[in-house]
């Protein structure tokens, strides 16, 4: 099954570097234009999707003093990334290519 | 409002409310500090929008061993349409998640209006007299039911005892042996 866009900006969000819960709700929004905004109990929702998928883990930063606990890809959840990224591309051209012949 | 969210958590199911519900929480607060400059009707926005989340995940956490059992496609839960995500036959409306806010403050506001109005009249109720323990009753009564189960079994292992040896069973036994030998 397809993965839907804001979980695809999440895993972005994580492909990018490890992120905390309230920076990666900041991300999302950044990257979609305030298009897409997670709530808290969504953004938790999908996180624990993609943690029990292996997609992602979950770790104490190490440099706050507060011992926040954070998210990181893992090598799997790269991987799959990509794949969907791939299938986004493969799209994109589709759509470009059926947009302008309906166009014409 | 980080009241009502913690209130909302409790929804959730206690071995994922020990392991999260502090880490949301310091989200929603974060969340909350964000907001704070905001206008008060994106604010209002944001925080219907936070309590529906939460409602809808603690829905969600509930129906995951469901949708495992079901055998849940990848990330079928993650498509954000205009429904709560669920498999088709158990589908709600998204409307759901703002009727259950409603209930919640409705049995929110009840309980209230009941401790005020228990307060407001003390003593009200005639005096009871002296109630005695239960177990003086029960305890006889179990024996004599205990008593029966026994007294039937033993009845009913006594017939069937008597059937066996009456030579019934063995006769029902020998019927088809006796048959085959015809048949020979």
């Amino acid at each position: 099954m397809a993965i839907s866009e804001p979980v695809l900006l999440i895993l972005l969000s994580l492909a990018e570097q490890p992120r905390h819960g309230y920076a990666i709700l900041q991300d999302t929004e950044r990257m979609s234009d305030g298009r897409v905004r997670l709530s808290t109990g969504t953004l938790y929702g999908a996180l624990g999707r993609l943690l029990e998928d292996k997609w992602i883990e979950r770790f104490k930063e190490p440099e706050r003093s507060r011992g926040r606990q954070a998210y990181r890809l893992t090598d799997e959840g790269r991987r799959n990334l990509q794949m969907e990224v791939s299938r986004f591309e493969h799209l994109a051209r589709l759509g470009k290519l059926r947009a302008a012949e309906n166009g014409t | 409002m980080l009241a009502l969210y913690r209130l909302i958590l409790y929804l959730y199911p206690a071995a994922y409310r020990g392991e999260y519900a502090d880490e949301m929480l310091e989200v929603l607060s974060e969340r909350h500090e964000g907001m704070r400059k905001k206008s008060a009707p994106a604010r209002a926005a944001c925080a219907a929008r936070e309590a529906g989340g939460l409602l809808d995940g603690a829905l969600q956490e509930h129906l995951r061993p469901l949708n495992r059992a079901h055998g849940r496609g990848r990330f079928s839960f993650m498509f954000l349409g205009g429904r709560v995500r669920m498999r088709s036959e158990f589908r709600f409306p998204k409307a759901t998640v703002g009727l259950m806010l409603v209930i919640l403050a409705a049995v929110m506001l009840t309980i209230e209006k009941a401790k005020a109005i228990s307060a407001s009249i003390p003593h009200a109720n005639p005096p009871v007299g002296h109630i005695y323990p239960s177990q003086i009753t029960i305890l006889p009564t179990l024996l004599v039911v205990l008593i029966s189960a026994i007294g039937a079994g033993v009845i009913g292992w006594a017939i069937l005892f008597a059937l066996r040896r009456s030579g019934i069973q063995q006769l029902s036994e020998m019927k088809p042996s006796a048959g085959e030998r015809s048949g020979k």
